[in-house]
């Protein structure tokens, strides 16, 4: 039988909210219905129809946004229709009459409520006539009421001012706490035993690792290693994780033990590092296509690191080709370790070729899970859709916004069951639709970043 | 730490090198062994997306001949443990991969491979 039940988010990443929950949804099997037609993802309370109570229990263990799930009992705009709805479902709540412990929560979103109020919320309730105990440490059951007020940041007012004049009251029974969001501090950047200044935030990259469905059995790719933010998480949700980086560097570190292999050990999931390999993506060594159920990156986009792909900016000439010959062919012995030159990667034409590579890559149904930065002002949903080819829809599409930028986290899906030849990362036209001209927003990222975001002059 | 599933996977990518450019040659290896969780599952899935002769060719040479030379229909457990082994529990350190055709050396320093190609060698 389908129930309701009242969610409570993290005050965090509310865009991230929705694309989380149907992710988990679909990684358990199970689906969900939002009882609102159009949810608002900026309210921290929503309410979620579901067959169990398990699935409740499921999304809670593994969800980094989700704080509380309650049974839900009611909610209305004034406590007299909240307590006639209370009533109406008194099934809900009948069997914890008799002798079951329990305590109320008095709570409020963007305000206090003062505690002689709190009280008398508390006695408002009584007809519910609860024979049982109170026990405000270890209850049999928790039940909690929460006032929802509008948001008045920046606001001077009185303490308590307003108290009163919510928009909405919530009721319900706790049913399980999150308990996800503890892992944000488990991966704590700063108390990793080794990172990078692009090192990608704890709560983010697990945000990023539930979008890839990662677990037990699955292969996950990095094409843009680094310092390996997202195989941490992405391991300890079970999937082993190939990286892949143009420059080892990243991936080493100092000394023997490569960098990555260090947090990787800290974090206990040292063997699902599947492997890590030196190369640049546009040039990769990768046998067969098929191979991964997600690519999960954060693509550098030239503000801390740029990327780059091999090649010069400008073709040799004649001489020095025939003197970077000779030197490869007989290098005498101060000759220095060969290194190939890089050529930057612009980051409307690594978009483009990196849901080529997916569609390769990825096996059907695969997902693609990227973050790519875009100018809040220039940005249109075009932006994303463009860069798509047959074969790969968008599933979600979230802003982290930063005020005159942001990035935009990309969860993109294989539709399709057949297989792809390897792109060539060279054409211009071969990814996207190429119906506009239109240049995406995130198109030439760093020169306006640090342009400031005007207007080219 | 390449392991047998990765260079199962890897083939040299240099400028027209197209053919015969699979399984690259092991030269010089040192192996170390470490344990992984045997997931099944996985190892099943995955069994279709291996080159099964250049898996029991790298296995042979590195010193395990528990995997037959045609790949078996039934899976059992014995040998999905064996499989487990041989695909994800054999590291090699150092050493270095040659391609059988272009004759490309690629160097593993530290476990991690180095698949970069060299100016004149893309496209």
């Amino acid at each position: 039988m389908k129930s309701k039940y009242l969610f409570f988010f993290a005050q965090a990443h509310h865009e991230f909210r929705l694309p989380e929950i149907q992710s988990l949804c679909e990684l358990y099997g199970f689906e969900v219905r939002f009882v609102e037609d159009e949810p608002d993802p900026t309210k921290p309370f929503m309410i979620i129809e579901m067959e169990k109570e398990e699935h409740a229990r499921l999304l809670a263990k593994r969800s980094i946004l989700i704080k509380a799930v309650y049974d839900y009992y009611g909610h209305a705009a004034t406590y007299e229709e909240l307590h006639s709805i209370n009533m109406q479902n008194r099934d809900k709540w009948e069997k914890y009459i008799p002798d079951t412990s329990f305590r109320f929560i008095v709570s409020a979103y963007n305000h206090t409520i003062p505690q002689r109020r709190q009280r008398e919320v508390v006695e408002t309730f009584a007809y519910m006539d609860f024979l049982g105990k109170i026990d405000m440490k270890t209850p049999d059951i928790t039940l909690a009421v929460f006032e929802e007020y509008n948001l008045r940041h920046g606001v001077t007012r009185a303490k308590h001012e307003g108290d009163g004049a919510f928009q909405q009251v919530y009721f319900g029974r706790l049913v399980v706490t999150g308990s996800a969001r503890s892992l944000i501090a488990t991966f704590d950047v700063k108390k990793r035993a080794y990172f990078g200044n692009t090192s990608m935030e704890a709560e983010i990259s697990l945000l990023m690792a539930n979008q890839t469905l990662a677990a037990p059995g699955t292969l996950l790719y990095d094409p843009f290693m680094g310092t390996g933010s997202m195989a941490y998480p992405t391991g300890n949700f079970g999937a082993m994780v190939y990286g892949s980086d143009i420059d080892g560097r990243q991936m080493r570190g100092k000394g023997d033990t490569p960098g990555v292999y260090k947090a990787a050990h800290q974090y206990g999931i040292s063997s699902k590092i599947a492997d890590l390999c030196t190369f640049d993506v546009t040039h990769n060594p990768w046998r067969r296509g098929d191979l991964f159920d997600a690519i999960i990156t954060d693509p550098p986009y030239g503000v801390r690191a740029g990327a780059k792909r091999l090649g010069r900016k400008r073709d040799l000439t004649p001489a020095q080709l025939e003197a970077y010959f000779e030197h490869r062919t007989s290098p005498t012995a101060d000759t220095q370790p060969y290194i190939p030159p890089t050529k930057p990667y612009e980051l409307s034409q690594l978009a483009v070729d990196l849901v080529l590579l997916a569609r390769y890559l990825l096996k059907p149904n695969g997902r693609l899970v990227f973050f790519l930065p875009t100018v809040n002002e220039e940005y249109q949903e075009v932006d994303i859709y463009s860069m798509l080819c047959p074969g790969m829809e968008v599933l979600a599409n979230s802003l982290q916004d930063f005020g005159s930028w942001g990035r935009r986290l990309v969860t993109i899906r294989k539709t399709t069951a057949e297989s792809f030849p390897p792109p060539t990362f060279e054409s211009k036209t071969e990814g996207g639709d190429g119906q506009d001209d239109r240049a995406p927003a995130h198109k030439d990222f760093r020169e306006k970043y640090f342009r400031g975001f005007k207007e080219a002059g | 730490m390449v392991r047998l599933m990765t260079h199962n996977l890897l083939a040299c990518h240099a400028k027209g090198c197209t053919t015969n450019n699979f399984p690259l040659a092991l030269k010089d290896v040192q192996i170390e062994l470490r344990e992984s969780d045997f997931n099944p599952d996985f190892l099943k899935g995955f069994l279709p997306k291996l080159d099964w002769p250049a898996l029991v060719l790298a296995a042979r040479q590195l010193g395990d001949e528990t995997l037959p030379l045609q790949q078996p229909e039934m899976l059992d457990d014995e040998f999905l443990k064996n499989l487990h082994h041989v695909l994800l529990e054999i590291h090699i350190e150092e050493g270095s991969m040659t391609c059988p055709n272009c004759a490309h050396v690629y160097p593993i320093s530290n476990g991690i491979p180095n698949m970069l190609l060299a100016e004149h060698e893309i496209g």
